[in-house]
């Protein structure tokens, strides 16, 4: 483990939290998206978080593996009115539910806020031992 | 005197190891299928002291026995955050003992013991 090895473990889940909350402005902006029916729609997207686990020793944080993109599917809606609408009037528009995005916002917010804690928790330590012997 | 310092620079460097795991456990707080990491060595260290002829103590790693929720992960993030501070607090009070034993050597060699 490197010096102030926490630092670097907090800073890591600081980052993770960030790209969730990436996605789900991404998710959130593109909640009104309109498709034609022949295309898909917008899938929601959550990252995958993967541990950086070391055998007998403590871990070192998370990363994220990658992006998961959601079902394209999407709802087939009437709306002729639509430059997107097809001859029978439908558009496909995205299967993202504003109310699960919340949600998940308000865990990734919770998530990056534990870790600065810990990372604030960290630099309060790591500062009293550079007192050692002064 | 010589074993004060060595104990406390072996709790130290436990504290801090134990403040990793606690950093490590709330970075993964929703990493699915994570199971949380306990950093002990309070026991070894007493067994060391306590030892006639010394000993040697040991930091040891384990797994969070708490059962996990629905998507595998046990890491509860308040008692993470708790832990958090009473590790920063500990660390601290020990960084504290070390200097103070450090000044008694200054102050009885002819320095200054403040």
């Amino acid at each position: 483990m490197s010096l102030f090895g926490s630092l670097s473990i907090s800073g890591s889940g600081v980052d993770a939290a960030q790209t969730w909350l990436n996605t789900i402005a991404g998710n959130i902006a593109n909640m009104n998206d309109v498709s034609k029916t022949d295309q898909a729609a917008y899938g929601a997207q959550a990252p995958v978080f993967m541990p950086n686990a070391i055998p007998g020793q403590v871990g070192d944080g998370v990363a994220v593996a990658g992006i998961q993109e959601g079902d394209t599917t999407g709802i087939v809606q009437y709306d002729p009115t639509s430059p997107q609408a097809d001859a029978q009037g439908l558009v496909r528009v995205p299967d993202v539910q504003l109310s699960s995005q919340m949600v998940n916002m308000i865990q990734a917010q919770t998530d990056f806020q534990a870790n600065t804690s810990a990372l604030a928790d960290a630099k309060t330590a790591y500062q009293s031992a550079l007192t050692l012997g002064t | 005197m010589d074993g004060i310092v060595s104990a406390l620079q072996f709790a130290v460097n436990a504290v801090a190891q134990q403040q990793q795991a606690t950093a490590n456990n709330l970075a993964n707080t929703d990493t699915p299928g994570f199971t949380g990491q306990d950093v002990s060595f309070e026991q070894s260290l007493q067994q060391a002291i306590d030892a006639p002829n010394g000993g040697t103590a040991t930091v040891t790693v384990s797994a969070d026995p708490a059962p996990p929720a629905s998507n595998g992960n046990n890491v509860d993030t308040a008692t993470q955050l708790v832990n958090g501070q009473q590790e920063t607090l500990q660390y601290q009070t020990m960084v504290e003992m070390l200097n103070a034993q450090f000044r008694l050597v200054a102050g009885s060699t002819g320095g200054s013991f403040t």
